[in-house]
């Protein structure tokens, strides 16, 4: 068995450098639309009611965690 | 069986249990087993592809059990969620930490890094210099039949990666945690259905309780 690395996008030098310039607050979105999903498929079996249960928690978390990430942004301006 | 909370239809759970270890194997797999289809494949893509997003982000070094008294790898935990990753790194870990002090075929596959003082075969000590750059020889004080390293494998790792390390990890941990959920969702069914359920109870009582 060889040894390995996963390449991976560090590894790659345009990458890595796309990856720094990136906001650390964009990683996140796609966990929290995960962390939607999940939930809402946890709690429905109807297609149409996992999606209108994902959109909702989506519009919650991202509202909820919007206001915090202000609250932070606002005291660090002060 | 448990009940849709959406339409009242009737869910076969099949072997709950069975539903349930192989929800935790890989994700989604319990529902499949249940003849869920649509949300087995939906957590198949959504939760393994996070996982595999996140292992790749951290070149495939985030995911690795490691519990002594000063390094503990609390992400760990959430990635255990998935057995298919908690399994392989559990056995890593054992196998570098026992007499063998080597891993399964000196594989560095859901390997733990090696620490300062750590003693290593001599074998794994010599694929450690082959595999990785930032490792020589004279990072081994010669221990026969053992190597003992005088480095921090870990501490390497998170220079080369710099936030890859810390995204990949966050991703294979949240991805893990949250397939308890689902693990939980193939073992009783949607939780949906137990609070609609008591909700329903709520308004029982408050209809029959009497009046002033």
């Amino acid at each position: 068995m060889t040894d390995l690395v996963v390449p991976c996008l560090a590894f790659v030098p345009q990458m890595a450098s796309l990856m720094e310039a990136v906001p650390g607050v964009f990683f996140g979105l796609p966990l929290m639309a995960l962390a939607s999903f999940v939930f809402a498929a946890t709690h429905h079996e109807d297609d149409e009611a996992i999606g209108m249960a994902t959109l909702h928690w989506t519009v919650w978390m991202g509202g909820v965690l919007g206001l915090v990430l202000a609250i932070v942004l606002l005291l660090g301006w002060l | 069986m448990a009940v849709s909370p959406d339409d009242g239809s009737a869910i076969d759970l099949r072997n709950p249990l069975l539903a349930a270890v192989l929800g935790w194997l890989v994700p989604g797999l319990g529902h499949l087993y249940q003849g869920r289809v649509f949300k087995g494949r939906l957590f198949l893509v959504t939760i393994l592809g996070t996982f595999l997003l996140g292992w790749w982000i951290g070149a495939g070094r985030v995911v690795f059990h490691e519990w002594r008294p000063a390094d503990k790898r609390l992400a760990f935990i959430g990635q255990a969620g998935i057995g298919l990753a908690a399994i392989p790194a559990f056995i890593q870990s054992r196998l570098l930490n026992g007499p063998a002090r080597q891993t399964l075929g000196c594989s560095q596959w859901f390997a733990p890094p090696v620490r300062n003082g750590q003693y290593v075969s001599a074998r794994y000590a010599a694929r450690l210099v082959a595999a990785e750059p930032a490792i020589v020889a004279d990072d081994f004080f010669d221990r026969p039949p053992l190597k003992q390293f005088r480095g921090d494998e870990l501490a390497i790792w998170q220079y080369q990666l710099g936030r890859a390390f810390d995204i990949g990890t966050l991703y294979t941990m949240l991805a893990g945690m949250l397939n308890i959920l689902v693990v939980f969702d193939a073992w009783a069914g949607p939780m949906g259905a137990a609070e609609s359920k008591k909700k329903q109870s709520d308004d029982a009582d408050t209809e029959a309780a009497p009046a002033g």
